[in-house]
């Protein structure tokens, strides 16, 4: 079987590559207002481990189409040798600078490629495409038309009326605003204009729709990660001798600040590559909702023991090794040697804590006053994070790579508002057991995950 | 690189996915489902695999970081086992002192070496439990740090470089989400190596007393039990091993010979030195001791070890799979790789930037010419008519050319215009209608035919939806190709 081949073919400057770039999920396709910017015909396979299931060419726009229809015309006699025609136009301009377009154009059609002829819809149909159309409706070859609708005003009835006279297919599509749905409808549509082509293009919409489910469960498991590392994410100082305390908690506060916009960033990001939007500028305010609701306290440290612990564990450590004593005497020092293990432990413990503590190891002290700020204990934060994730994933996922600006995402809290309760439960009891760091039996991030994922799917 | 430890793979894979972000995701993905076609078979089991892809993508510094995470891991290991021989050797070689004077009382030593062992074996189930008691675990959390295993994970922690890093990652705040389950299990496999490790000890140090030096077992209390009851009571504990030990349950007889009481202290020692098959016979309590500590002690420390080592190798397993970038991986390796890309970059026609030449703003013009409306741009004459007289234009003729007209009667307009004394030429087109090869041979061909230095207003015509700043600035860049300092362009109607 054939691979299909589509060439996509028009006037310059009516979105055709912004169309390819749409279908491609191509970024680096080279989309300008200035004509002629496509001057040699680009290919786009799609390939499902190596194997090509459709090819799509980009192409130059027509720029003399009325002399070559003149040419074509003079070389004819009848309808019979149509095709032929044209290809005897492109054998014979080839080399003719002036006819670089036609040719670049043609070639592919000449070679079986269905033709996807493009206009645009938001602007009046003039008789300067009643050439092109004439030379396209000469090649024989099987065509649709996509009227796409680059800007507001709407002049699409008059150009499904034109182009129903050319093409059998005529079908209304915008490249920049297009979702996943109307994208594989359109390929879908491809197959309509030759039978043999249908089966591969519905192979390639199932594999497709497979990726896009796997591209949203992905998106999902990022955004519970990044919830996660954010609800449970802690930042600690050791606090050296002379180091002013008001001073280190207020540098503490911003790095930590500035970790959770990291970690936001970095979800965006990842995000983003999941859809292929890798190289995406994004416009968002940094998270706020901070505020007072931080939890920073102070403790003492020595091998990651407070000083009580660190006592207490003196004391048993005593208690023990004094506990052979009285066991060796069975029991005739009336626990004694517990008792004075128990305290000379841990008096000892608390006198060379500070000590020990001091000495480096590594280049680090081994223990000290520390302060630290986390985990996260602001009740609503866990939902502004998710509203604003969720809001950015649907903004990825439903984006074209024909659009080109950066990706504004609304300021302010967007929080999220569950209207079903059972939902909200959910969400609830995943978001307090990580504020309160319990995750000993459960994979909260993949439940979280599940349920991110369920949400986005409903809304 | 595959490491013989889970634990090491985990290190690595947490290092090498977090570097792998500055890889380009097209590489990535081209990479890791080369990979992973290879490993199809392997698709039911993820974990396999992660590791089966790290030794085949693995970095050295990465795989560095995870041996020296497996080197510390398995320094603390062997730090428990001996602290936990140690100590098992040390408590039991006091419970079994005996220097001739006092013989050993077996109450106490069971209780000792084994009462307590059953007791934290409970509390370690009741941890375990997958229903969370809020008493228990308030306990738990407020005593977890004498737990030998946490005191290991502290001090591994404190000697880390940076806390996310290396076996402290475990640990670390930010992986609690992912990564608890499996600390928790790492944490429980070392207190029962611990454990373990004090039974072994434990019994060592009987074997070794019992081996080399002479003990004495009596058993002593003030309860008035008789010696039937503790026949009765040592039998139901001893029947985990009486069927195939039997000479490690103490008989009836052996329990009267050895009950204890002090006030005759003094005289069972000189029996015993008086009657060596005495000394012989109290003795005879070792193997049930023995017995005692191997089924209650370390047999199910044996046990726990087992489930911990299972649990914890269990939850590396899954934290391979979970940890951040995991997901992802595992989708590139089993998803077909689905390009839609261009194979080739694209090469663009560099537009020559030159500014144009030609008046580009509005003005007073003091003309006389014909229009020639190209490609039928307007089929309103009239309108257009009136504009180009407020721009000081007089429209002479609307003539054709473009569109429907044939490139020979374009020719021949221009043959017939140019013999023509023109003052100027006016060419209305469609603003929202780039200019194509075909106008600008349209407006060389003028030049040709008539001459420099004669005015070419080109007239943008916006129709209905006004004219665009943008299309305006395509017909200018356009135009400025032409390098015509006497063209013109021109806006009809309003710009929006």
């Amino acid at each position: 079987m054939t691979v299909p081949v589509f060439a996509i073919v028009g006037h310059p400057n009516k979105g055709k590559s912004s169309i390819v770039s749409t279908l491609s999920r191509d970024e680096s396709v080279l989309i300008s207002a200035i004509p002629g910017t496509t001057v040699d015909n680009r290919c786009y396979p799609m390939a499902v481990d190596g194997e090509v299931l459709y090819e799509l060419i980009d192409t130059p726009g027509f720029q003399r189409a009325r002399a070559a229809l003149e040419w074509m015309h003079s070389h004819t006699g009848s309808a019979l040798e149509r095709a032929d025609t044209v290809r005897r136009f492109v054998e014979e301009h080839q080399a003719d600078p002036r006819f670089d377009a036609e040719c670049n154009l043609l070639a592919p059609i000449l070679e079986g490629a269905g033709i996807l002829y493009v206009v645009d819809g938001s602007r009046p149909f003039g008789e300067d495409y009643e050439a092109e159309m004439e030379i396209l409706r000469w090649t024989g070859q099987p065509s649709l038309a996509l009227i796409n609708m680059i800007s507001d005003s709407d002049h699409s009835e008059d150009w499904k009326k034109a182009l129903g006279q050319y093409f059998r297919i005529v079908r209304v599509f915008d490249a920049m605003t297009a979702d996943f749905d109307r994208r594989v409808q359109l390929l879908l549509a491809f197959g309509e204009i030759r039978e043999e082509w249908r089966a591969a293009l519905e192979n390639a919409v199932r594999i497709l729709r497979e990726e896009q489910a796997g591209k949203r469960t992905l998106a999902a498991r990022v955004i519970a990660e990044m919830l996660a590392r954010m609800i449970t994410h802690v930042r600690r100082h050791r606090l050296t001798p002379d180091e002013d305390m008001d001073q280190a908690r207020a540098t503490l506060l911003q790095e930590y600040k500035q970790e959770l916009a990291g970690m936001e960033r970095r979800c965006r990001d990842e995000v983003e590559q999941i859809y292929n939007h890798g190289d995406l500028e994004r416009q968002e305010a940094v998270v706020q909702l901070l505020g007072d609701d931080l939890f920073s306290r102070q403790t003492w440290v020595l091998f990651g023991l407070t000083r009580q612990q660190l006592v207490a564990t003196g004391a048993l450590g005593g208690a023990a090794a004094g506990g052979m004593i009285d066991l060796a005497v069975h029991g005739a020092s009336l626990l004694l040697g517990s008792g004075l293990g128990a305290v000379a432990g841990g008096v000892s413990a608390w006198l060379t804590s500070d000590r020990i503590a001091n000495i480096k190891v590594l280049g680090h002290p081994l223990g000290g006053e520390q302060i630290s700020i986390g985990p996260m204990r602001n009740i609503n934060f866990p939902y502004v994070v998710l509203g604003r994730a969720l809001l950015h994933h649907r903004m990825v996922e439903q984006r074209t790579h024909a659009h080109r600006g950066p990706l504004e995402l609304a300021s302010g809290m967007q929080q999220l508002q569950l209207a079903n309760a059972g939902t909200r439960r959910r969400f609830e009891k995943i978001f307090s057991r990580l504020r309160k760091q319990e995750s000993w039996r459960a994979d909260l991030v993949s439940s979280l995950a599940g349920l991110i994922e369920k949400l986005d799917e409903k809304e | 690189m595959m490491h013989s430890s889970l634990l090491g793979d985990l290190i690595e894979l947490n290092e090498l996915l977090d570097a792998e972000r500055a890889t380009a995701l097209e590489e990535r993905k081209q990479r890791d489902r080369r990979i992973g076609r290879k490993l199809q078979h392997q698709r039911s089991k993820p974990a396999t695999q992660i590791r089966a892809w790290l030794q085949a993508s693995g970095d050295s510094a990465a795989h560095k970081n995870g041996l020296q995470g497996n080197r510390l891991y398995h320094a603390l290991c062997l730090a428990l086992v001996i602290t936990g021989l140690i100590t098992g050797w040390g408590l039991s070689s006091a419970v079994l002192f005996y220097d001739g004077n006092q013989p050993i009382n077996i109450v106490s030593a069971v209780v000792v070496l084994v009462l307590p062992q059953i007791l934290l074996l409970l509390l370690w189930l009741l941890a375990t439990l997958p229903v969370k008691l809020p008493l228990f675990s308030n306990i738990g959390e407020t005593l977890g740090f004498l737990n030998p295993g946490r005191l290991a994970g502290h001090l591994a922690g404190a000697f880390s470089k940076k806390e996310n890093t290396g076996l402290a990652m475990l640990w670390d705040p930010d992986n609690v989400a992912i990564l608890a389950p499996a600390a928790r299990w790492l944490f429980s496999f070392w207190s029962q190596l611990f454990a373990f490790s004090f039974n072994i000890g434990a019994l060592a140090a009987a074997f070794f007393l019992v081996s080399f030096s002479d003990l004495a077992f009596v058993w002593s209390t003030t309860l008035t039990i008789s010696n039937e009851t503790f026949h009765q009571l040592l039998a139901t504990l001893s029947t985990p091993w009486s069927t195939f030990a039997p000479d490690a349950v103490p008989g009836l007889e052996l329990i009267e010979k050895s009950r204890y009481y002090r006030l005759e202290e003094g005289s069972l020692a000189a029996d015993a030195a008086a009657s060596p098959q005495l000394a012989v016979d109290l003795g005879h309590w070792w193997p049930f001791l023995i017995a005692a500590i191997s089924c209650y002690g370390l047999l199910p420390r044996l046990l726990t070890l087992g489930i911990s080592w299972f649990r914890l190798r269990h939850h590396l397993r899954k934290a391979l799979c979970n940890l951040p970038g995991a997901p992802e991986l595992l989708a590139r390796m089993n998803s077909p790789l689905v390009s839609t890309l261009a194979v080739q970059p694209e090469e663009a026609h560099e537009i020559a930037s030159n500014p144009f030449s030609g008046k580009a703003e509005a003005s007073r013009y003091a003309l006389s010419c014909p229009v020639v409306d190209w490609s039928g741009a307007s089929h309103n004459p009239d309108e257009i008519t009136a504009q180009l007289g407020n721009m000081g234009i007089e429209t002479l003729e609307f003539l054709r050319a473009g569109g429907r007209q044939s490139t020979e009667q374009d020719t021949a307009l221009l043959t017939n215009l140019c013999r023509q004394k023109l003052e100027g030429i006016g060419i209305l087109v469609k603003a929202w209608e780039p200019p194509l090869l075909d106008f600008l041979d349209f407006v060389r061909g003028i030049r040709r035919q008539c001459g420099p230095k004669k005015p070419v207003v080109v007239l943008l015509w916006g129709g209905k939806d006004g004219i665009t700043i943008a299309d305006r600035n395509t017909w200018q860049v356009t135009l400025a190709q032409l390098g015509d300092p006497d063209l013109h362009i021109e806006t009809i109607g309003q710009t929006v």
